[in-house]
């Protein structure tokens, strides 16, 4: 028995080593003409899967997708830039790099006509990257390198040499210069400045120095040190290259400065815009990395993998893009799936039925642990996997707002042994279990112990007695009531509310829970009128620079973040939080990960907000048939190097 | 007659004046605007979004304007130009988002409407002419369950039964195969063969109310002397049936155009969410979520002014079919 196993898992191998011999072969047959002109001169096909390249330049042969065999292209290696991107956007200690084949189609679902999370991440391109979205190191990807000076003042970044936008024309410092001088700062289309871009990102700082150095190198140059820029370039705010590279050769045609004046204003006529609306007009041409879900997008000139192809009511189709600087180690041009469909459906329900019944070859943004069960009884039948990997978010932290305009709750939450109080009555096991499945950690951001005596000996010292109903008093004599505003933006939200009333009632606090409509939600959150509710944060993603500062402290934040011209001045402690905020924004990667760690100290001393459980994961959804992907990484991660997966039939 | 109409006409320039001004007022009333709802989105995804962005949304949109003054440019666009303005979320005329999914809706609207009549209109007849027969039972029956049963609930069973048992999620219109194809002879044979779950679910709760009025209305006219007159006469009973009772009682069907008018394009909301139809009625519940008020304005407004134009139509038509109310209308 044993023997006969032995001999079939031989013989499939070997079955498999000689299928994959032989496709590589046909793949060296089919672009024979355009290898000559590769950098290495004439060699054989020999280095294939086994030996490992890892520099580009001793890659000598290149290959493009059969669907291009039969278009009127420039050969491949014309196409591709002189120092291609040799690609792996995992780090390279979780996941073994596979060469792939080409072929096959993608299909995301969304229920937003104008945004697809799952594509725009799987499609996006910065100009720098940080493999695995950690955070942990910065690598190139469009810009070849980058060099900063000493002083954290001076950035020279060098662009990848004959770089091409998808329509085939070249990328130039135009390029750079048209986004930065005739966008970035055109005060029509850019009325403020944003604060990323200016020194140390400071909003009442000088915005930096553009300078051209040659045909591919470029320079920026603050006033202060900001040695976080480049992350800033890489991940922060998931940005893509867009703001500060645009097709200038595709955009003039719209920009006031460059347009014919009446082109342009019958183009405005045809769009029903105003004379003076030249910006909205040429904001609806210039599509960013978060813009492919919209009409404008076909034919837009782009750098990604995918450019829009088609769009009709219920999908959109994105084709390969033939100028993608991206290759694997055997030489093939990156991506290796032909095209994505980004289907639209009508509603958020609907999505987890596609899933289930296989027609979905990704899905993440909408996959949630409630519906685990769900995915794995439909596994099979639907063809696919529901990894759990690791969240880049604290899913549900729980936040009193400190700056709520009554002087009672203020009075009360704004007093730190109320908030360490509420902390330790939080059963984090029962949470776990309950809701997460067992799929998360009790937090480490804050003193995660569950001890009821100890929540008591607080409130007690804090003063609040009970009342005759066995429920504590507020300063005023009355009742304390936390008042939780919940609304449905995932599906752990509801019944976490419901356990904190049920903890909360142990320790003799009062508290409600409502379920607010998630657009009312949002009007009552900017309005500074909730009092205690539930959000995640993107504590794991440490470089987004959200640790739910933006509710716990809604006046504090916005009297931070507009140089005290709005909100209300924070107490000393809340600056001192905001101090290593400001650390791990401006500075570079070792340093940030360090006030990192201040700021855990400093969440932990404080309780700002209750973030109770840690290490999350997080359902991502991805077809049986593809290569090169691993759960052991964080979801977005994951998500993020679409461009490398390839079906494997 | 022409008189009587032109009159009619000229009632409506107040009447709409008021519902524009109603529907634009109502889409603002919640507090926030479109901006708010899309600025947040943003923010839970871990996208601060800078002041010079917002600044720079306000203008293109027009917000930083007080309402009147949007008012007014809505409406002096939608008379002088036709142009109903832009939808924010989908950031392209509203007639085009509207434009782009009215056949659908239509087409479902109208082969809905002639299955309901099909159905109803003879189980109406039957049931009055068999009064108190086992099948007029069996029909009451179901006609309850189709009143009582809302029809996304309908819909969400048959979703599920489907799935449970094929592991297809009828979803859409087409089939995926046919999906992305340009339109052809195969891809309408696809589109019929699935357009009668939404039609037959949508249908339900119409006949199963019209089954009822028809009915009733019947049972009425039968009772009447000039049926007895004419049987009494000897007419034959399918003639004596189909040229008088059956006439007036068919006038429901005729006074409720006013309502069915705006039905044909708003499409069932909830089915079609239900279902995944691409139809204007899921548009205009986002439109609404999210405060998208010239999409959502314009809707309201067309459907408001389809509402009026229908009420006009079913009192022209009555009285041309109807000889009680036209006499009625000319004495007075």
């Amino acid at each position: 028995m044993k023997k006969s196993m032995l001999l079939i898992f031989m013989l499939s191998f070997l079955v498999a080593i000689m299928m994959t011999a032989c496709s590589n072969n046909e793949e060296a047959a089919g672009d024979g003409t355009e290898n000559s002109q590769s950098e290495g001169g004439d060699s054989n096909d020999s280095q294939g899967e086994g030996s490992k390249i890892t520099d580009v330049s001793e890659i000598t042969e290149f290959h493009q997708a059969p669907m291009f065999d039969e278009l009127d292209l420039p050969a491949v290696t014309e196409r591709l830039p002189n120092v291609p991107k040799l690609t792996n956007e995992m780090p390279e200690d979780v996941l073994d790099y596979e060469i792939g084949q080409y072929g096959g189609t993608l299909n995301t679902v969304t229920a937003q006509v104008d945004w697809d999370a799952d594509f725009f991440v799987v499609n996006n391109e910065p100009l720098l990257n940080t493999p695995g979205i950690l955070g942990e190191e910065i690598t190139p990807n469009i810009l070849e390198d980058f060099e900063m000076s000493d002083d954290q003042k001076e950035f020279t970044f060098y662009l990848r040499e004959g770089l091409h936008w998808s329509d085939g024309e070249p990328v130039t410092m135009e390029d750079f210069r048209f986004a930065i001088e005739d966008v970035i700062f055109n005060e029509e289309i850019t009325p403020i400045v944003p604060t990323w871009l200016k020194s140390a990102g400071d909003a009442s700082k000088d915005p930096f120095e553009f300078e051209v150095i040659d045909d591919w190198t470029f320079k920026m140059t603050f006033s202060e040190p900001y040695g976080g820029f480049p992350m800033q370039l890489a991940i922060t705010n998931w940005r893509g290259y867009a703001d500060l590279l645009k097709p200038a050769h595709y955009l003039k045609e719209y920009h006031k400065e460059y347009a014919d004046p009446d082109e342009l204003q019958a183009m405005l006529d045809e769009e029903g815009y105003d004379e003076d609306q030249w910006v909205s007009l040429f904001g609806d041409y210039d599509i960013t990395e978060r813009e492919f879900n919209q009409p404008k997008s076909q034919g837009f000139p782009v750098l990604n993998p995918w450019m829009t192809k088609e769009i009709s009511d219920t999908y959109y189709l994105f084709e390969r893009n033939p100028y993608y600087f991206k290759v694997d180690a055997a030489g093939n041009q990156l991506p290796y799936i032909d095209e994505v469909r980004s289907n639209i459906v009508q509603d958020s329900e609907m999505i987890g039925l596609k899933v289930i019944a296989g027609e979905i070859d990704l899905s993440r943004e909408n996959s949630a642990l409630p519906k685990m069960p769900l995915y794995k009884e439909n596994e099979e039948k639907g063809g696919y996997i529901a990894h759990t990997a690791d969240m880049h978010l604290t899913p549900s932290d729980i936040f009193f707002n400190l700056t709520y305009e009554d002087d009672v709750w203020r009075e009360v939450v704004q007093d730190k042994r109320f908030r360490q109080a509420v902390n330790h009555a939080i059963n984090r096991e029962e949470i776990i279990d309950s809701i997460y499945y067992g799929f998360a950690e009790p937090s480490t951001w804050v003193d995660s112990t569950f001890d009821v005596d100890k929540a008591n000996q607080l409130l007690d010292e804090m003063g609040m007695e009970r009342g005759s109903d066995g429920y504590r008093l507020g300063p005023d004599g009355k009742r304390f009531t936390v008042p939780f505003e919940i609304a449905p933006f995932a599906p752990d939200f509801q019944p976490l509310a419901e356990l904190l009333v049920e903890y909360l009632g142990e320790v003799g606090i009062h508290a409600t829970t409502k379920t607010l409509d998630q657009a009312l939600w949002s009007e009552r959150d900017a309005a500074n009128q909730l009092q205690a509710s539930i959000m995640w944060t993107h504590t794991v993603a440490w470089y987004m620079n959200d640790f739910g500062q933006a509710r716990w402290g809604k006046l504090w934040n916005e009297w931070w973040n507009s140089n005290g011209e709005k909100g209300e001045e924070p107490p000393e402690d809340v600056k001192e939080f905001y101090q290593i905020l400001n650390r791990v924004n401006v500075s570079t990667v070792d340093e940030a990960l360090q006030a990192v760690e201040e700021l855990k100290q400093n969440m932990n001393d404080n309780v700002w907000q209750f973030i109770h459980i840690e290490n999350v994961k997080q359902p991502v959804v991805l077809n049986a048939e593809l290569g090169n992907v691993t759960a052991d990484a964080m979801a977005i991660g994951v998500n993020f190097s679409g461009e490398q997966w390839f079906y494997k039939k | 007659m022409i008189h009587y109409i032109g009159h009619r006409l000229l009632q409506l320039i107040p009447l709409l004046i008021a519902i524009s001004i109603i529907a634009f007022v109502i889409i603002q009333l919640p507090p926030g605007d479109y901006l708010t709802t899309y600025i947040n989105q943003l923010e839970l995804s871990g996208t601060k979004v800078s002041e010079s962005a917002i600044v720079a949304l306000e203008r293109q949109y027009g917000l930083d304007k007080p309402m009147y003054q949007q008012y007014f440019i809505w409406m002096k666009n939608i008379l002088l130009h036709g142009d109903f303005g832009r939808s924010f979320s989908w950031n392209e005329p509203v007639s085009k988002v509207i434009g782009e999914r009215l056949v659908l809706t239509m087409v479902i609207s109208i082969f809905t409407l002639i299955v309901t009549w099909l159905i109803a209109i003879p189980i109406g007849i039957y049931s009055a002419v068999r009064q108190y027969s086992v099948l007029d039972y069996i029909f009451s029956f179901i006609g309850f369950i189709g009143l009582a049963v809302p029809n996304f609930l309908i819909a969400l069973v048959i979703v599920y039964f489907v799935f449970d048992t094929t592991g297809i999620a009828i979803t859409g219109l087409f089939s995926p195969e046919y999906a992305d194809a340009p339109w052809s002879f195969a891809k309408v044979l696809d589109l019929l063969q699935r357009i009668w779950v939404p039609v037959l679910i949508i249908a339900t709760a119409g006949t199963a109310g019209l089954i009822r009025t028809m009915r009733g209305m019947l049972l009425d006219e039968l009772s009447k002397q000039y049926v007895v007159t004419a049987r009494a006469k000897g007419v034959a009973e399918k003639k004596l049936l189909f040229k008088y009772p059956v006439r007036v009682a068919v006038n429901p069907l005729i006074s409720t155009i006013g309502w069915t008018l705006p039905t044909i394009i708003s499409g069932e909301a909830i089915v079609s969410i239900v279902l995944n139809l691409p139809t204007t009625g899921p548009v205009l519940l986002d439109a609404f979520r999210t405060q998208d008020m010239y999409l959502a304005g314009s809707f309201i407004l067309i459907l408001s002014i389809l509402t009026v134009i229908g009420t006009l139509l079913s009192d022209i038509l009555l009285a041309w079919v109807d000889p009680r109310i036209r006499f009625g209308g000319v004495e007075e």
